[in-house]
Order: C-alpha cells, then sequence, then structure tokens
C-alpha cells in the first residue's frame, strides 16, 4: 500500500477530500492523506522535517520560489501533452523563475464590478471594457453623492488603501514597481508612467473624492451596498453570489486603462506542487492532475477544458474572469520577497500620500529602497 | 503577498487603517527606530538626508574634501554597527555628528591627507623608502604596502620586528578573508599573497584585466569593512583567530508561585522581573497585562493565531512601564523566510539577517545583568513559536542561552539562529530613572497600594472592554481578520458547525489549553482584587464564573489535546465541542457581568468619597 500525504493551508478541504476519495477508488493501492497547515512557516517547517510530506498546497506563491524545494512540473506537463489546456497567464507566472514548482490555485483577478441601479438611477452608460481612466473619473463622480454635511452616501469607486491593489492601474499605464526580474525598484518604481498612475490614484482620492479616504466618514455602508464601481476580485463576486446579493444587480467590465494598447491585470494565486524529497514523484503528480485537472477544482479552474465541461464558459459572472486570466502579468509580490515583506510599510506611505498630501513622485522614488 | 484569501469577505477590502502623523521630526524618529532595529535601508535614508551637513562637518574639521569623504563613509559605518546599543533614539543625530567628529580627530592625528593613510585607488605599487613604512592598524595602509612589495624588502632584511608584524598581519587578514566570496578571495590572495600581476591573474580565471581590478577594488572594500568590524571588537574571536572565552550567564530565580505555561509572554516577563528582585505572581501578571480576559481567534478557522494578534510593543511597553520600567524593542522581520503570525508582525520593517543588528543588544543587557525578552520561532514541539528569556551569550561558542516552554533547563541558540530568525523580537527593559537593574525600591506600602489598586481598575475596564467590543488591535494586511472578546466563542462554534471548512485540529488544541489557562488566571486574578464589601462579592462572583468557564475549556482540552499534528478533526470530534464552548461562554458573559457591577459599584463609591471628601 504506497502513502501519499497531502498538506494543504486552505481551510475548505472539501475538494480535496472528494478528490482523494475518487482517487483512491481508481488506484486502490494508494492511501491519500491530508494533513493540514495553518500558515507558510508551518509548511516550510514541515518540508524541512524528515517527514516531509510529499505534496503541499499553498494559499500564496513565497514558497514556490524557494529553489530546489519542490519538484519542477514542467517534464509532467510535457509528458502529459495538456500544455495547450491550460490558462497561459497564471501558468507563465508560476513560471517566472524558469521552472514550474507548483500548479496555480485558488487564483483571483480583478475586475471593475458595477451596481447597474446606480447607474441606471444617474442616466449614465455601464463601463464598457475599453474605458479610459478619464472616462472612469467623470463617471465616477457623477455616482458620488454626498450630504449637507459633505459625508458620502455613495461612493463612486470602492478600493482599499493596496500597494498590490493599485498595480493594475500602474500595469495600465505602461509602468512597474520592479524590473521584469524582480532585482531593482529603481528606473520601475520612480519611473513617470508609475508616478503618473500613482498620482492618478492619489487624484481620485484627495481631488476627485470618489474614492473613500481611510478613516473619512461615510454612510455608504459596504462595498455591495453604496459603492458603484468596486475593485472587485473573483472572490469578491463569489461572495455576491453565495450571499445571494447578485440578483444581476451587477454587471463586470475590465478595469480602465490609463495609455493606450496597455491592459496587464494582477492575479492572487496559491499553488499546489510536489516536494523535493518524495520518494514517488510519478505517483504525486498523478494525484494532483487528478486533483487540479481531471476533477471539478477551484472556482477558477487552471484547465479550459475543465473550465467548459463545468460550463463556466457560458456563465455571466466567471467567463469575465477566466478571460481576464490570460492579462495576468507577475506583480512585485511575486519577483522580490522585500518588496512583498514590506507591504504594509508601503501602505503606511500611500496613506501618507492620501491623506497628508505627501509628494507623489518624491514618494516613490523613496520606494527604491523596499526592493 | 505572502498568502491569500481563500474567501474575502464583503467590505473586507474597505477596512480602513489609522491615519498617520505627517511630521518630519516624527518620520525621523520612526526611521531611527527602525535603524536601531537592524533596518539598513532605514538607516540608509535616515543618513542619506544628513549626509550633506555630516560632510560639510568632516570638511571643516579635517580641511580636505576627500578626508571628509572618508571620515563620513567611515562614521556611517561604525554608526550602523553601534546603532542596537544606542538606548534613546532621539539622540540618534547628535550621537553621529559625535561620531564624525571623532573620526576626523582620528584621521587627523594620523597625520592628515595621505600621511600614513594612502588612497588605495590606482592600485599601484608604491616605491622607494615612504612604501616601507606601514600602519598596522589600518587596512588601506597594510594592503599598500603589501602591494608594494615593501614587506618582500623587509624579509630580505631579515628585520625581525617587521617580520613578526608581518606574520601577524598575514594572519589577521586571513582570518578577515571569510567575508569575500571564494572567487573574490583567490583573486585577492593571488595578488596580494602570491603578488602576481592583474594580468595574470586574469588569464588564470579567463576574465579581462579590468575585472581583476573590480574584483580587487571590491574584496579591499569588503576587508576594510571587516577590519573596522574586527577593530570595534564586532568580529566574535574565535572567527578571529584568538581565544578570549569571554560571555556571561544570568541565573534566572523561579518566578513568585505558579507561572503561565501557556501564556510565554506573560511567564517570560514573570522571570525577568523575578531575575531583578521582582516577582510578581502569575495571576498578577496574567491580570494587570489583559492577558487574562482576552480572547480572540481568527475568523478563518481554529488556527492558533489568535492567541498572538495585538500590537506586541504597546502591551509590553504599557504592563512594564506600571511596573516602573522602560522599555527598548529591536525588531524587524526577515524577507526571503516565511513569517509567522503576519498580523502581529506585518508592519516590522525588513530586516537583514546580521548579528551585529541583534547581538550588541543582548551583550550590553546581559552585561548590565538583564535578561532580555525574545520572540523563538524555534520552540519545542508543541509549541511552535512562543517568548522566552535570553540569559546568557557565550562568545566563544557563539551561543545564547536562551527559556524555553518545554524544557525547563533550558536551551541553546546559535548566534546565527537569533540573527536569522524570521520575525525579529526583543525587548529589554530597564528602571526608570536609573540605567542599572537596582531591584524595586522599597518604596512605602500604601503608595504602592494605592498604584495596585489603580492597575486593577484598569485591568477590569480593559477586560470588560475588550469582552464586549473586542481587540482595538486590527491587522492592515486586508485577508487577516479575528473575532475577539464574547464574540469570539461565536466564530468558535462557527468553525466547528461549517460543514465546508475543517477546523485546524493543532490549532485548536493550543486554544483550548490556553484559553483555560487564561480563564484560571483571570479567576485568580479577580479573588485577590482589592475591594470590600458588596463590590468584592461581586468580584468573587466574576472569579468563580471564570472558574467554570476554565473547567468547561479544560474539558475541551482533554477532548482536543494541545499535541503537534497535521491530522485533520473528524465531525464526531466536533460536534462534542460545541457544547462546551456554549457553557465557556455562559459563564464568561455571567463573569462580565459581574466584573460591570463591580466597577459601578466601585464608581459609585468613589462618587460618595468624593462627595464627602
Amino acid at each position: 500500500m504506497s502513502k501519499l500525504r497531502f498538506m494543504s493551508e486552505f481551510t475548505n478541504l472539501k475538494r480535496i477530500m472528494e478528490a482523494k476519495e475518487s482517487f483512491e477508488r481508481l488506484h486502490p493501492e494508494v492511501e491519500v492523506v491530508i494533513e493540514q497547515s495553518a500558515d507558510h512557516f508551518e509548511s516550510l517547517s514541515a518540508c524541512r522535517s524528515d517527514e516531509a510530506p510529499d505534496i503541499v498546497e499553498s494559499g500564496g506563491w513565497a514558497l514556490f520560489n524557494r529553489e530546489g524545494m519542490f519538484v519542477d512540473l514542467n517534464p509532467f506537463v510535457e509528458q502529459s501533452g495538456m500544455e495547450a489546456d491550460l490558462y497561459t497567464g497564471p501558468l507563465a507566472i508560476a513560471r517566472h523563475n524558469g521552472t514550474l514548482p507548483g500548479l496555480p490555485v485558488d487564483m483571483s483577478v480583478p475586475l471593475l464590478v458595477f451596481n447597474k441601479e446606480m447607474f441606471d438611477k444617474a442616466g449614465l452608460p455601464y463601463p464598457e471594457d475599453d474605458w479610459t481612466w478619464e472616462r472612469f473619473v467623470e463617471a465616477a463622480k457623477k455616482l458620488t453623492i454626498r450630504g449637507e454635511d459633505g459625508v458620502a452616501v455613495q461612493f463612486g469607486f470602492g478600493i482599499g488603501v493596496d500597494i498590490e491593489w493599485y498595480e493594475p492601474f500602474v500595469f495600465r499605464n505602461g509602468g512597474s514597481y520592479l524590473s521584469p526580474d524582480g532585482r531593482t525598484a529603481r528606473g520601475y518604481a520612480d519611473s513617470p508612467a508609475t508616478i503618473e498612475a500613482m498620482q492618478k490614484i492619489i487624484d481620485a482620492y484627495r481631488v476627485h473624492g470618489i474614492i473613500r479616504k481611510p478613516k473619512e466618514p461615510s454612510s455608504a455602508g459596504q462595498l455591495h451596498e453604496g459603492f458603484a464601481m468596486i475593485f472587485g476580485f473573483m472572490w469578491f463576486a463569489g461572495g455576491l453570489i453565495h450571499h445571494g446579493i447578485d440578483h444581476r444587480r451587477f454587471g463586470l467590465a475590465r478595469l480602465p486603462r490609463l495609455a493606450e494598447g496597455r491592459d496587464g491585470n494582477m492575479i492572487y494565486m496559491g499553488g499546489a506542487g510536489i516536494t523535493g524529497k518524495c520518494p514517488q514523484p510519478g505517483l504525486a503528480w498523478d494525484f494532483l492532475r487528478h486533483y487540479l485537472i481531471d476533477s471539478p477544482s477551484w472556482p477558477l479552474p487552471l484547465s479550459r477544458s475543465q473550465a467548459e465541461e463545468r460550463g463556466l464558459h457560458e456563465h455571466r459572472i466567471w467567463s469575465r474572469y477566466l478571460e481576464e486570466l490570460q492579462h495576468a502579468q507577475p506583480s512585485g509580490f511575486y519577483l522580490n520577497e522585500k518588496w512583498n515583506s514590506s507591504r504594509q510599510l508601503i501602505n503606511e506611505d500611500i496613506e501618507r500620500m492620501i491623506v497628508g498630501g505627501a509628494d507623489v513622485a518624491k514618494m516613490l522614488r523613496s520606494w527604491t529602497r523596499y526592493a | 503577498m505572502e498568502s491569500i484569501a481563500e474567501e474575502e469577505p464583503i467590505g473586507a477590502s474597505m477596512a480602513l487603517p489609522p491615519a498617520e502623523p505627517s511630521q518630519a521630526a516624527d518620520d525621523e524618529r520612526k526611521l531611527a527606530e527602525r535603524a536601531r532595529a537592524g533596518d539598513a535601508e532605514a538607516f540608509g535614508e535616515l543618513f542619506e538626508r544628513h549626509r550633506q551637513k555630516a560632510k560639510g562637518l568632516a570638511q571643516r574639521l579635517t580641511g580636505d574634501v576627500h578626508m571628509a569623504d572618508d571620515v563620513v563613509q567611515e562614521a556611517l559605518i561604525r554608526a550602523f554597527l553601534h546603532l542596537g546599543t544606542l538606548a534613546d533614539t532621539s539622540r540618534l543625530l547628535p550621537w553621529f555628528y559625535r561620531i564624525v567628529r571623532n573620526q576626523a580627530n582620528m584621521k587627523l592625528r594620523r597625520g592628515g591627507p595621505y600621511r600614513k593613510e594612502r588612497p588605495f585607488n590606482s592600485l599601484a605599487a608604491p616605491v622607494g623608502r615612504e612604501a616601507a613604512a606601514a600602519d598596522w592598524e589600518d587596512l588601506d595602509s597594510i594592503l599598500s604596502h603589501l602591494a608594494g612589495r615593501a614587506s618582500q624588502e623587509a624579509a630580505l632584511s631579515r628585520d625581525p620586528a617587521e617580520l613578526l608584524l608581518r606574520k601577524e598581519t598575514f594572519e589577521t587578514i586571513h582570518a578577515l578573508l571569510h567575508c569575500l566570496s571564494s572567487k573574490e578571495k583567490g583573486i585577492f590572495k593571488a595578488y596580494f599573497f602570491r603578488q602576481l600581476r592583474p594580468e595574470e591573474i586574469a588569464g588564470m580565471y579567463g576574465m579581462t584585466t579590468g575585472s581583476i581590478y573590480t574584483y580587487i577594488h571590491r574584496s579591499r572594500q569588503k576587508l576594510r569593512q571587516e577590519h573596522i568590524r574586527a577593530s570595534l571588537g564586532l568580529i566574535p574571536e574565535a572567527r578571529r583567530g584568538v581565544g578570549m572565552g569571554n560571555g556571561k550567564l544570568l541565573e534566572l530565580a523561579a518566578g513568585m508561585g505558579e507561572q503561565p505555561r501557556l501564556f510565554t509572554l506573560a511567564g517570560s516577563l514573570g522571570r525577568i522581573l523575578a531575575a531583578n528582585g521582582e516577582p510578581r505572581s502569575g495571576a498578577e501578571l496574567m491580570g494587570d497585562s489583559g492577558m487574562a480576559f482576552r480572547m480572540s481567534i481568527s475568523e478563518k478557522t481554529t488556527f492558533s493565531d489568535g492567541l498572538y494578534i495585538f500590537d506586541w510593543q504597546a502591551s509590553i511597553q504599557e504592563l512594564m512601564a506600571g511596573y516602573g520600567y522602560e522599555t527598548a524593542f529591536c525588531c524587524g522581520q526577515l524577507a526571503g523566510s516565511p513569517v509567522p503570525l503576519l498580523g502581529a508582525v506585518e508592519s516590522f520593517p525588513v530586516v537583514l539577517p546580521i548579528e551585529e543588528a541583534v547581538l550588541p543588544f543582548i551583550r550590553s543587557r546581559i552585561d548590565a545583568g538583564m535578561p532580555v525578552l525574545y520572540f523563538d520561532t524555534q520552540a519545542s514541539r508543541p509549541f511552535v513559536h512562543e517568548w522566552s528569556v535570553i540569559h546568557g551569550y557565550d562568545e566563544d561558542r557563539r551561543i545564547v542561552h536562551v527559556t524555553d516552554p518545554v524544557l525547563p533547563e533550558g536551551k541553546t541558540l546559535p548566534y546565527e539562529d537569533v540573527a536569522g530568525n524570521p520575525i525579529r523580537f526583543l525587548a529589554a527593559f530597564s528602571r526608570k530613572g536609573c540605567s542599572g537593574t537596582a531591584g524595586r525600591k522599597a518604596g512605602n506600602s500604601e503608595a504602592e497600594g494605592r498604584k495596585a489598586k489603580s492597575r486593577f481598575f484598569q485591568a477590569l475596564r480593559n477586560g470588560i472592554h475588550f469582552a464586549n467590543e473586542g481587540s482595538q488591535y486590527r491587522p492592515r494586511t486586508s485577508y487577516l481578520s479575528y473575532a475577539a472578546g464574547l464574540a469570539a466563542y461565536e466564530a468558535w462554534i462557527r468553525h466547528l458547525a461549517d460543514c465546508d471548512t475543517a477546523p485546524n485540529r493543532y490549532g485548536m488544541g493550543q486554544l483550548a489549553t490556553a484559553y483555560a489557562e487564561a480563564k484560571r488566571y483571570a479567576a485568580a486574578y479577580l479573588r485577590t482584587a482589592p475591594l470590600r464589601g458588596e463590590d468584592m462579592r461581586m468580584a468573587l462572583l466574576a472569579s468563580e464564573a471564570y472558574e467554570q468557564a476554565a473547567l468547561a475549556l479544560e474539558e475541551l482540552s482533554l477532548r482536543v489535546p494541545f499535541v503537534k499534528t497535521a491530522e485533520v478533526m473528524p465531525p464526531s470530534l466536533r460536534d462534542g465541542c460545541i457544547p462546551l464552548l456554549r457553557k465557556a461562554k455562559r459563564f464568561e458573559s455571567a463573569a462580565v457581568g459581574y466584573m460591570e457591577l463591580a466597577l459601578k459599584l466601585q464608581i459609585e463609591e468613589r462618587g460618595v468619597e468624593d462627595e464627602q471628601a
């Protein structure tokens, strides 16, 4: 009897449990043992121990950037002939170091989720995929409604203060935070295109007042209640469906473009990979493939044929997110661990720009120290 | 992003963090604190702002623009290496300018520009008698000397003093060479020791002559810095090849009575206070700190991280200030290593894994007789990471002595593990108004009693507020959220009842055991309340209710024990846990109600007393 130990950092184990059962039915000589891990730290400790799991499924990509910790899956993908069936956007990011240390799981990209009723009420046309930033701002200004006391009852746009969430707008202005190899922010975070994009975002808070500032009093309620347009990940849209809030009240469009011909986007994803200490990588691959490619897996699957089988290409919401996967680019947090770890320090700087009016160009020049 | 949300709750992205002060002085203070914690970038940014001014000062003092550059450069290195020992960051800039002055004076004492310290930028071999003179305390001079073959001449002259110096110099440089990569080392040795020409070395390595010059230049710079570190005593003697046998080990006294086992922060602070002659009971530490009354659970599942998610610095500082201590911190996070407890350490600066950023902080406190609080990410199982106490160091063995919740005899950790800890969190304490470690002064007992009473009521207020309103500390990281206070029970029950998610068994075992301990201490703290009459009756009722809550959680911990495991919890086990949590919640709610009554009565009594007064 062979045993495969699968360690997951996720709390929803339903999919993996189902995959375990169906795999064991197909391979009665194999037992798949599901184990839990609280975070990357615990997963790393387990992998370093004498009893390393065979497969690790992690909520982020940081572990997969560690050289030699995981088996390169490229030969397995090649042998299986499944390359053409996989979404290339996330796969390219997974391969940013050359090897393929894991298959992407729990992928999520942001889109512009808009409240149709609010647009109808304002007599405005719905956002379209080719909207420019200027058009987006103009609409958001008309959709921001403030009471006599200046407190907003409705905001034009909803997005939190986070350097990672501003990155799509930077990409869509032709900028980036880091060099393509992630080694430096100099010449990138402080480039004119990045500074210009960031200035536009800060202006959206300070000049146009279309986004809620940190600590700003608000009567707009939650994102799904008082925001006309929302920077919405797949998880947000999933939440609308899960809680029965959608009812076709919301529409989706691509994020606005800041420069002609630029349509990159960010992606959050975890990964599942075979550890370097696994004594049976072939068997582990069989299970990984069974779990992620052959069985119904994550809301956004990596495999086109699976999406097709599940009817996701026809789904009003999921089809849009699947389509967007193709535009995913590697974000700074994939490329440079220091940049990744400095996320909240950078966010504090962003607040200084939004609330305190700190100079954007100067601030971005100072960010070259974070990479 | 380290990890991502499985499901981001609606509205979570609008969680807005607190506003930030904008004054430049405040910015500099923060930079200074980060720099002191070993954050090289913060240090760079801070001193970039003052470089010109420092250079102006150095130029005025030396009268030479090139020497001024060197002075500032060396002052920066010295400042960075010693920053961890600076107690008051507000004195950082005056302290730095003092280093600049000292450096400038040192250069001038050596005889001004280029007298002995030759600028070593041409790599041209010096000639003539001048080349024979070397300042053996200065690496540039030594290298110039070696490159100039002056030592060869000395060897030929059979001058015993010169021979001895030369031998020592070679040994010193050999000992310093560890800072170079193997290729740099090879090229360096070929040039300085084998005295090959750059062209010859280029041929050996298949490189251009220009690259060889670059390698030699870079190696020289690295060695120069290493030499300064060595001369400042920052390189362990063992590495320098000289046995010196130094270090210090402080005896740790037992705390007063039973000390918390699971709440290692309280337990460790108790050991530090006891070592300073001020033992406090476990109940006092758990109650005064609020840890007895706090309960937080991750909104994701029964991970144990909720136990650690609060403002570490503010909590420790506040507790120890109440006991009359000032606190100094050394903190940061390493990039490139997964960091546990992101919600607590997310805003720590990114620091480098260099020993010099941590060890001076430890050594100086241990030398002064005061143990250091340390967050250990190598705690023995079933613990993962816990607070501990560093109470000794050994320079020869390059280790620190540290406590461990599972090992009564403690353990040792290599220096490199301390520097390489993904979470850098150390705290050192000194009595307010005195630099040494003198114990609690025998003050008048009436004043002590008033202070204790004030602490108790503050703890009561905080405990009630926490139970009803939850924690004021919220991580900025959008996908991390925690249910706190009485609401934590509901989150816990929800995790167990949710068929879609699997509660984390390992984490749950720790939560049950730790919170059972906390409730026990809450009960004990309330029993010692400095109250009388009806107020005290209410406190005792609250204490009894906490005992019952503790009993329910202890029963839970028997079902789900705190043991290292990766196993998934079976549904049958989950169901049996929910009634116990409901029971614990009922008793804790009652306890909070009695605490509110006790506080209300006390406020009324004070009002009467005030009126009478």
